[in-house]
């Protein structure tokens, strides 16, 4: 035998090679199918108060923080970012748009019941989206 | 030393095999039982495997260069040259990469250069395409890698361990 020959038994670093391809697989997943990093990178934020859309904002195009406000039977303020979006205040009783947290991946969205709020992500270009209609 | 007839024909028998194996394999195509685009077993592979260990990395290299070009050429299909050629060098580093680490069995060395050559295709179709949006294939495409390394590195074993007794490639 050579000094070149192969080890023929599976072995524990093999195992760790092949841990590490699982790694990189699902970490490749994460960043394309859970969308850290969308796949365009553009995402963008619409806002709906009782079902009409009052605010659409491109996130990618915002340079710092954006507030916008939604007053009716309760206020709410909410965070865009870059990054995401936040509610950060809302006087609404369950307050669950605030325990929401930050949202950042496309298709997720933060509801405020009470005050019939939404806001939700989108991919500025979504793959869904026919390309073209001709009419 | 190494004799150099015997290295040339050495080669050019295993670049015949290689082109034999991945056009039979074209012909039982693993895609019609999983019908994910793509996934081969990498039979060629071996071939790659056997001369990375029994001939040195240089000649093994020029074997998988010579095997992307033939292969291309008899499939006539050019533009697959740059997915096997991109996917065969990658995989091929890789693998280079995990032999010299010593600790690896034929396994683990296979399996890393399954992974590679994915890779490899992946990063060709982003530059045919133009666009990364193929990148979200790579992770079924390296799921699919763990299977068929570890198929490929079981052929591998086995031959190796059939050829112990034959000076095939020691000269």
């Amino acid at each position: 035998m050579s000094k070149s020959s192969p080890k023929l038994r599976p072995n524990f670093f093999d195992g760790i090679v092949a841990l590490l391809v699982a790694l990189l697989a699902i970490g490749t997943s994460v960043v394309f199918y859970g969308g850290l990093g969308s796949k365009d990178g553009d995402v963008t934020a619409v806002v709906l108060h009782y079902g009409k859309e009052v605010e659409r904002i491109d996130l990618s195009g915002l340079d710092g923080d954006r507030q916008i406000e939604i007053d009716g039977k309760y206020h709410l303020t909410i965070s865009l970012t870059a990054f995401g979006a936040q509610v950060t205040h809302s006087d609404c009783p369950t307050q669950d748009c605030v325990r929401t947290g930050h949202v950042s991946r496309v298709g997720q969205s933060i509801i405020c019941l009470p005050e019939q709020v939404v806001v939700k992500l989108e991919g500025t270009k979504q793959s869904g989206d026919p390309d073209l209609i001709l009419g | 030393m190494r004799n150099k007839t015997q290295q040339l024909a050495l080669g050019a028998m295993l670049t015949a095999l290689a082109l034999g194996l991945s056009t039979m394999e074209n012909m039982f195509p693993v895609t019609a039982v999983i019908p994910l685009p793509g996934v081969k077993l990498g039979l060629a592979n071996i071939v790659t495997v056997f001369a990375l260990y029994r001939l040195g990395s240089k000649q093994a290299l020029s074997i998988l260069i010579a095997r992307c070009l033939l292969g291309s050429l008899f499939a006539g299909n050019f533009s697959a040259l740059l997915y096997s050629l991109l996917g065969g060098i990658v995989a091929m580093l890789v693998m280079i990469g995990l032999k010299h680490l010593q600790r690896l069995s034929i396994f683990g060395v296979s399996i890393g250069g399954a992974a590679g050559h994915n890779i490899g295709q992946i990063a060709a179709a982003c530059i045919t395409l133009g666009n990364t949006a193929v990148l979200g294939y790579l992770p079924i495409l390296l799921g699919v890698s763990l299977i068929t390394g570890t198929i490929t590195g079981l052929v591998s074993s086995l031959m190796f361990r059939a050829m112990q007794n034959i000076r095939l490639g020691h000269a």
